[in-house]
């Protein structure tokens, strides 16, 4: 019994089979990819406004949600002038805030400078709300 | 982990994208899709400029790659070598490097850009062939610069969303890698059930070999 076994296992062409659980394996993981694809098409199609991010800097966020950049500068607390290139993180930690706070302080803004809302005059011509 | 070096390449500009597309070329898994379509989107608005972009970015790439060669020239082949010597395979390995001198010029350029998961690997096969590197540089400053200029313009255009972008075109690449290795493994397995021939993973012998 054993030695026919052994035989077996000796004599038994495992490369053919081998290469059939990793070609099902493969068609799995690339199934999984086009249906993570699809999802990224909808996702594309069906939001235009991109999760505000620590990487982001505050010019990024304003051409992102279309809103003028003073208006996020100034919810910040930051001159418009000459334009804070820095990351939100680095702003968020200079500020000591969180980033949920910053992305909440900014989304405030944003809505704020959306219709149905006026948008916000730029400073030279008064203060934004 | 992204997020960091993105806010380090907003902060700091092109000498962080040189040092993270180096790394990333040499084989350490960076979000480098991500960071060229946030570079095309600081390209847009006006805090990069597109030509010190594209030359730096190919040129870290490029300098990331000729690592991964180095290494499997020098201590891949040496590892090689001392397997080969002790369990054999010498042959196999002959036929190795014949297949990589006949299709390692398109592996390489296509590995850069279109399969880009690919590219560190195709890196250090290359050295473990001794694949010449003339040839290697050529097909490999091809394919990097068609790279960097194919994703910095698309963040450049698709400027107001890179991360949808990258994660779309994250999700395309690993979906052409899958059919790619899926469609040259299937028709292997299928010729072997088929014939009766047996599944050969010898790189030098085409799709099957007989029995």
């Amino acid at each position: 019994m054993r030695s026919t076994i052994i035989r077996t296992a000796r004599t038994f062409r495992w490369l053919p089979w081998l290469g059939l659980a990793v070609f099902l394996l493969l068609a799995g993981f690339t199934a999984f990819k086009a249906v993570d694809a699809a999802r990224s098409v909808i996702y594309w199609h069906a939001h235009r406004d991109e999760p505000i991010r620590g990487w982001m800097n505050v010019g990024y966020v304003a051409h992102s949600y279309r809103v003028p950049p003073h208006v996020l500068y100034l919810a910040l607390g930051l001159p418009h002038q000459p334009p804070d290139r820095r990351p939100l993180r680095v702003i968020a930690k200079m500020q000591h805030r969180s980033m949920n706070e910053i992305r909440a302080i900014l989304q405030n803004a944003i809505v704020h400078a959306r219709p149905p809302y006026p948008p916000p005059p730029p400073p030279s011509e008064g203060r934004a709300p | 982990m992204s997020d960091q070096l993105l806010a380090w390449l907003s902060l700091y500009g092109v000498p962080v994208l040189f040092g993270i597309l180096v790394v990333t070329a040499a084989g350490v898994p960076f979000p480098d899709t991500l960071m060229l379509l946030a570079v095309g989107s600081f390209v847009a608005q006006g805090e990069m400029s597109l030509w010190q972009v594209l030359i730096v970015g190919s040129l870290g790439a490029i300098v990331g790659d000729q690592i991964g060669y180095c290494l499997g020239l020098g201590a891949g082949r040496r590892l090689v070598r001392r397997i080969t010597n002790r369990v054999g395979g010498t042959e196999t390995m002959k036929r190795a490097e014949a297949f990589g001198e006949r299709w390692g010029g398109a592996g390489i350029f296509f590995s850069r850009w279109l399969v880009g998961p690919l590219g560190p690997w195709i890196n250090v096969s290359s050295g473990i062939t001794a694949y010449p590197w003339p040839r290697f540089l050529l097909w490999d400053a091809l394919g990097e610069v068609l790279w960097i200029v194919l994703y910095v313009m698309l963040g450049r255009i698709f400027n107001d969303r890179v991360e949808a972008l990258a994660d779309l075109l994250g999700n395309l690449t690993w979906v052409l890698v899958g059919v790619t290795a899926a469609t040259v493994l299937g028709w292997k397995v299928f010729r072997h059930f088929r014939t009766g021939q047996a599944v050969s993973i010898d790189p030098g012998d085409g799709l099957a070999q007989p029995n």
